[in-house]
């Protein structure tokens, strides 16, 4: 067993108990917790893929900011114990999980079937990455498809931000801001 | 007995299979949980999920764009959490709880 084999099991286990906790755990804080561990999980993956700046840009946002905003909204709202942490009634519930199997259960097999044409039809799209042997190539690529064929999608991405900083200011200082009322 | 190539050779379905389950799971935290907060983190794990194939198929294809959607993805998915926490503190201002079904007493 190589050390990348042992990586791969290693990080799917982290990942998908990270997954599994999440949706699990009665305390949000727990559930917040079980998300950053599986957001690391992820981004190791992605280096495990040899994407090392959206590994990096995956620890910065969400492993970083995202987790940070959760846990300040959770901490602000004080939740001691939580009622009816799950959907009620025994019926929905169990044809809700059964729905969810279906799905995961079609996906993967799904996968599982095409597997021999998903290797045939792969071609070698852009070869330099491969060509070239250090470490940034990937990264020098992104950069050149990011800023020249999909100028227009990152700049919209910064318009976007913008409204989205503006309607969230909004959104949460109106009728006395954090405060709740008594 | 199982091939024990199946668990030695790591390919592109590996990859596949383990962001189809995080996705499952993700899914099954919307349907099945009731605090708005955590739908809020099962919505990330689904996106995350997304991510890890678009990552696989790009490494696999040698295609740098699987990349630069991963890029956007992740940029929308900080806004969404943004907006959606917002609304969150906004039922927690009204109800005194984070559950969902408080959510269709916010018109007004």
């Amino acid at each position: 067993m190589t050390p990348d084999i042992f990586l791969f099991w290693l990080l799917t286990i982290v990942t998908l108990g990270g997954g599994l906790a999440v949706i699990l755990m009665t305390n949000p804080i727990y559930s917040a917790l079980a998300l950053v561990f599986t957001m690391v999980g992820i981004a190791s993956f992605f280096i495990t893929l040899g994407a090392y700046f959206i590994a990096g840009v995956q620890l910065i946002v969400y492993a970083g900011a995202v987790m940070v905003l959760f846990v300040m909204v959770l901490m602000l709202f004080d939740l001691k114990t939580e009622i009816a942490a799950f959907t009620r009634g025994l019926f929905t519930g169990a044809l809700k999980i059964f729905s969810v199997g279906v799905m995961g259960g079609l996906i993967v097999g799904a996968i599982m079937m095409s597997a021999g044409s998903l290797d045939e039809n792969i071609a070698k799209v852009n070869p330099e990455i491969e060509a070239s042997m250090s470490p940034d190539a990937p990264t020098k690529l992104l950069g050149q498809a990011l800023f020249s064929r999909h100028i227009f999608g990152f700049e919209a991405l910064g318009v976007l931000l913008l409204v989205i900083a503006v309607g969230t200011v909004a959104l949460s200082r109106s009728r006395g801001g954090t405060h709740a009322k008594q | 007995m199982l091939n024990s190539e199946v668990f030695l050779d790591i390919g592109l379905n590996h990859y596949l299979i383990v962001a189809a389950l995080l996705f499952s799971m993700g899914m099954a935290g919307v349907l099945l949980r009731r605090n708005v907060i955590v739908i809020l983190m099962s919505i990330e794990l689904m996106l995350n999920a997304v991510n890890l194939t678009l990552i696989a198929f790009g490494k696999f294809t040698n295609n740098v764009d699987g990349q630069i959607m991963v890029f956007f993805v992740m940029t929308i998915a900080a806004a969404e959490a943004a907006v959606g926490l917002s609304i969150a503190v906004t039922i927690f201002k009204k109800f005194r709880e984070v559950n969902i079904r408080f959510f269709e007493h916010l018109k007004g």
